[in-house]
């Protein structure tokens, strides 16, 4: 019997024993007969080559089943999300420091947990499998392993040493994976030296139970796990040690890739904007909205004198004496406008970030200025508001970044990101043309308020009525004094973070009086 | 309406035993009583958290370790993993270097294998004293570095460590070999009856050697060119 009938008669038995996966209907490809199959997106492909030759040596319909088990369990059991694949990757990446073999060992580690599982919870023609399976030297050693756990002859020559102990890892304790990734790795480490030494020579580097890349996930998985990976387990360093690691096969799987058709390259992905993408995106900032209205029609403004040719409709008869004629008559200059209406909604906002040399590096540690800055501009983004960008040190100096009004996240990123590390001065005029190019937009100012010229902005932000919402970095006498300053002002609101749990405490656009209702 | 349920009905959960879960199960056990074991040797020694390395304190810490450690059975696996359990605080609450080093020697001395292979080189932590009287026919060999007393004692075993050593290396050692493949820190040999000491790379500085050779990068340099003792070179 071929494969895909095979696969027909037994797909609903397989199905039902594992407890009916969200998985569809596996294929059988013309692939590599060293590989048995491959997981891609959720959708298990058997290799009719594979198939083949083990059926030669074994029941076709045993290899089949025991193939799907196995794919079956990776997505019940282990890795069961990116996110822990990408944990267990860290963990074997500290003990062997060498990415690919690191890579190599999580997905034997994968392997083994998985297969053990499926053995011990499910009948399972594995084992059998296993017997059959041509075998390199490192795949030899795990059969060992699996003749020890599973107490099963698969005709594996034992590394006793090395054998025992593996045997000793509690695989199937999902809550000590990480160390039991660890040690798994410290135990192969010197193993996968040497087979990627011989891999070298022979030009065989293929796992026969199929390589567990980025393939099995979609995108959505992907961003979830780095979003999990970013938030639970590790700081900015090891994020983006491990983001690099999978760089290439990220932009493989076309992760990070905005817009549609084109040419060109694309941009780079950066590890440090996808880590603070990630941790942002945990997190959520409330924004009090104003009671702003576009009408969308036209409003009659100012005066002007009518021509001919002019429509009448315009005319303002009470001005003009009831007289058509040019120079006395008087017609009325429209223009579209939001009023205040009854529904609200929120202004975009302009995001001052203070990246001098009292801020942290956001490229070296975790920056909560940046962090805060990305939840706001999200915060904005997510309500259908534009965000502008002020990134500045010594600005008079040529310290600084500024974006226009924009929705593209990557962009506002990239500049939320730009470190100067110089002094802190900021260039109040630079601030106008952003302040016109919107309607009376929100200002979220982040910054320990150790500005050179902290009175000049000081006076500055006393002259606009715009909703300000500023976040201070710490506690010093600067953040005292810029507080002292503007506390009478209602539409400013102020923040201090010391620690990534204090920016959702931040309300942003939270003018007092719009809640004490004193207006 | 057909329940949904329905195809469960008859479905259980089959799990069989498979040789893994003894095997965790006895591991798990031996660790214990290795946990247990170390906890009783705090508790005898360290009532004030603070541990002098004196002669007599050694002494008196290896007696006690002795008679905990006779008490269980366990295997060379077992001392490894004790030492990374030592090295984070899931477990043990607190790591006393001076004497978890003579409770690991102790181990070390008393396990069942001849030949002991320990893979430190994820420790976060050194281990002092490792070594300490390891016996005739007994070999170590520790991948990572040690810390300082390491190997002191020694009664003819052979320790390796494939890494760094720090000061006071085979102090007081009586007979047996120690290897250490890159460097060592001062007082190497100090008060040392004999034995051999082999450095593949340097040797910071000597002790007052009484008898037995030292080997610097192939070399002899105790006795035949005799160094002044805790001299940087």
């Amino acid at each position: 019997m071929v494969p895909e009938e095979i696969i027909k008669k037994i797909w609903p038995k397989v199905r039902k024993k594992h407890l009916f996966p969200e998985i569809p209907n596996p294929k059988v490809s013309e692939g590599s007969e060293n590989v048995a199959l491959e997981l891609k997106n959720k959708q298990i492909t058997i290799n009719a080559g594979f198939h083949d030759k083990i059926a030669r040596k074994m029941d076709a319909e045993a290899v089949v089943e025991a193939l799907l088990d196995h794919g079956i369990s990776h997505y019940t059991f282990c890795p069961w999300d990116f996110h822990t694949h990408l944990r267990l990757f860290a963990e074997a990446k500290r003990v062997i420091k060498d990415k690919d073999r690191a890579k190599r060992a999580a997905g034997l580690f994968m392997d083994v947990v998985a297969d053990t599982h499926c053995v011990k919870r499910k009948k399972t023609p594995l084992p059998e499998l296993y017997k059959h399976i041509d075998k390199g030297k490192v795949d030899e050693v795990i059969a060992s392993l699996y003749q020890r756990i599973w107490g099963v002859d698969l005709g594996a020559k034992e590394d006793e040493g090395v054998v025992r102990r593996l045997a000793r890892i509690p695989y199937l304790d999902k809550k000590q994976w990480d160390k039991s990734i660890q040690k798994f790795s410290r135990v192969i480490k010197v193993l996968l030296e040497a087979e990627e030494e011989q891999d070298r020579q022979s030009g065989n580097q293929e796992n026969p139970m199929g390589e567990h890349g980025l393939d099995g996930y979609t995108l959505e998985e992907i961003d979830q796990g780095l979003r999990d990976f970013a938030n639970k387990d590790v700081g900015l360093k090891e994020f983006k040690e491990t983001f690099e690691d999978f760089k290439e096969e990220l932009k493989e799987a076309g992760y990070g890739m905005e817009g549609g058709m084109g040419r060109g390259e694309g941009s780079p992905l950066d590890a440090d904007l996808i880590y603070y993408m990630k941790l942002a995106e945990n997190y959520s900032v409330p924004i009090k909205k104003v009671p702003m209205e576009k009408r969308g029609h036209l409003n009659p403004h100012s005066h002007c004198p009518w021509e001919i040719g002019r429509p009448f409709q315009d005319v303002d008869v009470w001005t003009s004496f009831g007289k058509i004629m040019p120079g006395i008559t008087q017609t009325w200059n429209k223009i579209e406008g939001s009023t205040f209406g009854e529904r609200e909604a929120v202004p975009d906002c302009i995001i001052i970030i203070d990246s001098s040399g009292s801020m942290t590096n956001p490229r070296k540690n975790l920056s909560h200025a940046v962090l805060g800055a990305a939840c706001a501009s999200d915060a904005y983004l997510r309500n259908d508001a534009e965000v502008a960008v002020y990134n500045f040190s010594d600005a008079p100096m040529g310290g600084k970044a500024i974006l226009d009004f924009t929705s593209e996240r990557t962009k506002i990123y990239g500049i939320l990101c730009k470190y100067f590390g110089g002094g802190t001065a900021l260039n109040l005029n630079e601030l106008d043309p952003l302040l016109k190019a919107s309607e009376k937009p929100d200002i979220f100012i982040i910054t320990d308020m150790k500005i050179t010229n902290l009175g000049k902005v000081i006076g500055y932000l006393n002259t606009i009525d715009n909703r300000i919402t500023a976040v201070y970095i710490g506690e010093n006498t600067y953040a005292l004094r810029f507080r002292e300053a503007m506390e009478k002002k209602k539409n400013v609101s102020f923040y201090n973070v010391t620690k990534k749990e204090d920016i959702p405490k931040i309300v942003l656009g939270k003018i007092r009086e719009y809640f004490q209702g004193d207006l | 309406m057909k329940n949904p349920f329905d195809d469960f009905k008859e479905h259980r959960m089959r799990e069989r035993e498979i040789p893994l879960d003894s095997i965790i199960e006895s591991r798990d056990t031996v660790m214990s009583n290795i946990i247990k074991g170390y906890e009783k040797l705090l508790e005898e020694e360290v009532k004030e958290l603070v541990w002098l390395v004196q002669y007599n304190t050694v002494i008196k810490a290896y007696t006690l370790a002795e008679k905990v450690v006779k008490e269980f059975d366990y295997r060379a696996e077992d001392i490894e993993e004790f030492c990374y359990e030592l090295d984070s605080t899931d477990k043990i609450p607190y790591l006393i270097t001076g004497p978890a080093g003579i409770y690991i020697s102790t181990l070390c001395n008393y396990v069942k294998e001849e030949e002991i292979y320990l893979k430190l080189n994820d420790l976060k932590t050194q281990i002092n004293l490792l070594g300490y009287r390891l016996p005739v026919g007994k070999k170590v060999i520790v991948e990572g570095n040690l810390g300082d007393f390491t190997g002191i004692g020694l009664e003819g075993g052979e320790l390796v460590v494939e890494g760094n050593a720090k000061n006071y290396t085979g102090a007081g050692m009586k007979s047996g070999r120690i290897r250490v493949t890159k460097n060592i820190g001062l007082h190497t040999g100090e008060w040392m009856m004999g034995g051999e000491v082999f450095v593949g790379g340097r040797v910071r500085g000597m002790g007052k050697i009484v008898d037995g050779k030292v080997y610097e990068d192939n070399k002899l340099i105790y006795p035949r060119n005799y160094r002044q003792s805790n001299v940087y070179y």
